[in-house]
């Protein structure tokens, strides 16, 4: 039988939930992309408080050692599919804290991104486009990148 | 000044010097003075420490420990220094917290970053460093990055442990009979940001409150060190995204102030209008931000939406929204082109259309009043005590304002007063948020009017007059210079060595640091509920608290 169609999977794509985590200062462009004028709640975003509910976990910016088991620790509660969305320069390779004694460099390599949406900090209107890049792996049942590799696993947190 | 002056006469100095028009330099011989001349100095009404701050000379093998105390009534600094060993088992100085409270971080920093050890400090541990770096001393000159680095791994899974031991050591310091537990509140709290605070309750009420802080520190005052004086307003303005203008200002006038660089009366226009501009975005977030503690996320959309049509402003003069990297040494990068000044307009006009409503919902909102007047209540003796600055200082009546203190830019030229308030609750904050926004707003106004005005009768040449050349090698020397920042006041101690292409030592005081240190005395005995309000009302950023 040919599958056309999957409902559930179309209908969790359309309600993503975000673990609401500032790890460093894009989120303060997440926050505007909260706001009025960019509303990413138009297309089914919405910031929760317990990343028990979330669907998607946005890794704002920077990564410092200290704040690395705490994320891992936020990802590693959140149910199944979850996603992974890194904003900025900082997230791919440490960006303009690249030689940063306490920012780790690459922690994508540790925590497997799904989109990485480029910019120091990324536009509103880039946050809301990586985010429906995962709305569409979402929708099509694409496994997210984390669960298939990454340092993460070998780690404690 | 004279006052001052005649201290030291019984103290051995090595020079006294008059520096600025409101600071007195003096370096002191020996560093067993330090505490008299800290009790001289606090008797004689420089009641305020603003930042301890070490500065390594590796090759004259010597810890320069610098002291910025001032006095907020009558407007006096006074800058101390003293050379003390730079071998660690040497390298020991009395501690100054047993006079001046708001030195107790300051110290701790020190000794984190430096490996200062400051006898008779009440609670000297490691603060804003990552586990892996204690006991080690990231800041110094000869610090083997390289090799702490190799086990990057090893290092996060040592963090990972000692948090594991801590939670550990929680279960056998209390008493399983008793209702006492210890509550990790943040980082992934959604009133917090990045910082835990361990709460030490009975119950509901808090018997003590011991912030966990550098979970966003990048080490800023470390990667400038790398990078050259232009490179390093990257990392300057990442001190906080919510008003990054007026930190770069701060550096930048520093820059300046050792390259025996004036700069043009238009760029000093602009600073100011770039940075009210910042400042009101900033305040615009906290009050969102106030209003999210308390769970009611209306104001913060209604703020966003005022805010935007500021960074409108901001995107058409630099390009970026925040990220502007607007002020360079020398001036203001980017000339000022037609059409900029009617995105401003614009932003000014919608402001106006909804600070009625804005004032009316939100600053007289009776439900927020009757909610937060009797809390987080700060007396102007606690600010003096602690070091508080911004509007957490005016909140509660203490006339501080570095723009009217020590004018920079074209502050001197501003028609502006103290805004104040009397209460200093957390509602009074509040207010001051506003307040300062609508006083922006009127600053915003004049500068606009002045350059406007300047460029039509040929004053300002709004295409060149933005830059001044700043030489690509400095001299050897160090300047402080001091910014009004969005949150308080801003220090920036910067050295340059000979022929200096990069800063040797960048010291950023940052006030978010004071605010955070006082949270402990204000939570004692409140209950649990109230943590996320008062931390909302103290403006605390976490870019400028880790730094």
């Amino acid at each position: 039988m040919i599958k056309i169609f999957d409902f559930f999977a179309h209908a969790k794509s359309e309600s993503l939930w975000i673990a609401h985590f500032c790890t460093g200062c894009c989120s303060l462009e997440m926050a505007a992309a909260m706001g009025p004028r960019y509303d990413w709640e138009r297309y089914g975003y919405l910031p929760t408080p317990t990343p028990r509910q979330a669907d998607i976990l946005i890794i704002t910016g920077l990564v410092t050692k200290k704040m690395l088991p705490a994320l891992l620790r936020t990802y590693a509660q959140m149910p199944q599919p979850k996603y992974v969305l890194a904003l900025g320069a900082c997230s791919f390779d440490g960006g303009p804290y690249n030689d940063s004694l306490a920012v780790i460099k690459n922690p994508t390599e540790i925590l497997p991104a799904d989109v990485f949406v480029a910019g120091c900090p990324p536009r509103p209107e880039a946050i809301v486009e990586g985010l429906e890049q995962i709305k569409y792996k979402m929708k099509h049942s694409i496994p997210s990148a984390a669960s298939q590799g990454g340092v993460w696993k070998e780690m404690k947190f | 000044m004279q006052t001052i002056q005649a201290l030291f006469q019984d103290f051995s100095t090595l020079y006294i010097q008059e520096y600025k028009p409101t600071w007195l330099k003096v370096k002191l011989q020996n560093a067993t003075d330090i505490v008299e001349v800290a009790k001289a100095l606090q008797s004689n009404g420089l009641t305020v420490i603003s930042t301890v701050s070490p500065t390594d000379f590796v090759e004259d093998n010597r810890i320069e420990m610098n002291y910025f105390f001032e006095d907020i009534l009558t407007k006096r600094n006074c800058w101390v220094k003293v050379d003390i060993p730079r071998e660690i088992e040497q390298c020991v100085i009395d501690s100054i917290t047993p006079i001046f409270k708001g030195a107790l971080w300051h110290e701790r920093e020190a000794y984190s970053m430096f490996g200062v050890r400051f006898t008779n400090h009440p609670d000297l541990r490691p603060i804003i460093v990552s586990q892996d770096f204690y006991g080690k001393t990231p800041y110094r000159r000869d610090f083997d990055w390289a090799a702490h680095e190799a086990d990057t791994l090893g290092n996060i899974q040592a963090i990972y442990e000692d948090f594991e031991q801590e939670q550990a050591q929680n279960e056998t310091l209390l008493d399983s009979n008793s209702s006492q537990m210890i509550l990790n509140w943040g980082p992934t709290h959604p009133a917090s940001g990045p910082i835990r605070l361990k709460v030490h309750c009975d119950g509901e009420d808090i018997l003590g409150i011991d912030p966990d802080i550098g979970f966003v520190w990048r080490a800023l005052e470390h990667l400038v060190t790398k990078k050259d004086f232009v490179g390093a307003i990257v990392a300057v303005e990442r001190l906080c995204f919510m008003d990054n203008i007026n930190s770069m200002v701060g550096y930048c006038q520093a820059v300046e102030e050792i390259a025996n660089v004036e700069i043009s009366e238009f760029a000093k226009w602009m600073r100011v209008l770039l940075g009210e501009v910042s400042r009101i975005s900033s305040h615009m977030m906290g009050m969102g931000n106030f209003y999210n503690s308390l769970g009611l996320h209306t104001a913060f959309m209604w703020n966003v939406d005022v805010r935007e049509y500021f960074l409108d402003f901001l995107e058409s003069y630099s390009g970026a929204r925040i990220a502007t990297a607007a002020i360079e040494p020398g001036g203001v990068r980017y000339t000022l082109e037609e059409g900029m000044l009617e995105t401003l307009q614009k932003a000014i006009e919608k402001f106006d259309a909804t600070k009625e409503e804005i004032r009316a919902i939100f600053v007289k909102n009776p439900t927020m009043k009757s909610r937060a007047t009797t809390k987080g209540i700060l007396s102007a003796q606690a600010i003096e005590e602690y070091s508080l600055c911004g509007i957490v200082a005016r909140a509660s009546g203490v006339k501080t304002d570095i723009r009217l203190d020590e004018p920079y830019a074209a502050y001197d030229q501003v028609q502006m007063d103290y805004v104040t308030q009397q209460g200093g609750s957390a509602a009074d904050r509040l207010k001051m948020l506003f307040d300062e926004i609508e006083q922006s707003v009127a600053i915003v106004r004049q500068a606009k009017a002045h350059i406007v005005a300047n460029i039509a009768n040929g004053n300002f040449n709004p295409t060149k007059d933005h830059m001044v050349k700043v030489p690509k090698k400095l001299p050897k020397g160090e300047a402080i210079s001091r910014v009004e920042w969005a949150r308080g006041e801003v220090l920036m101690h910067l050295v340059t060595d000979e022929k200096a292409t990069n800063p040797y030592r960048l010291k950023m005081k940052a006030p978010s640091f004071n605010h955070t240190m006082i949270l402990g005395e204000l939570l004692k005995g409140e209950s649990l509920s109230d943590i996320p309000l008062i931390f909302g009302s103290l403006y605390i950023c976490q870019g400028d608290l880790d730094r």
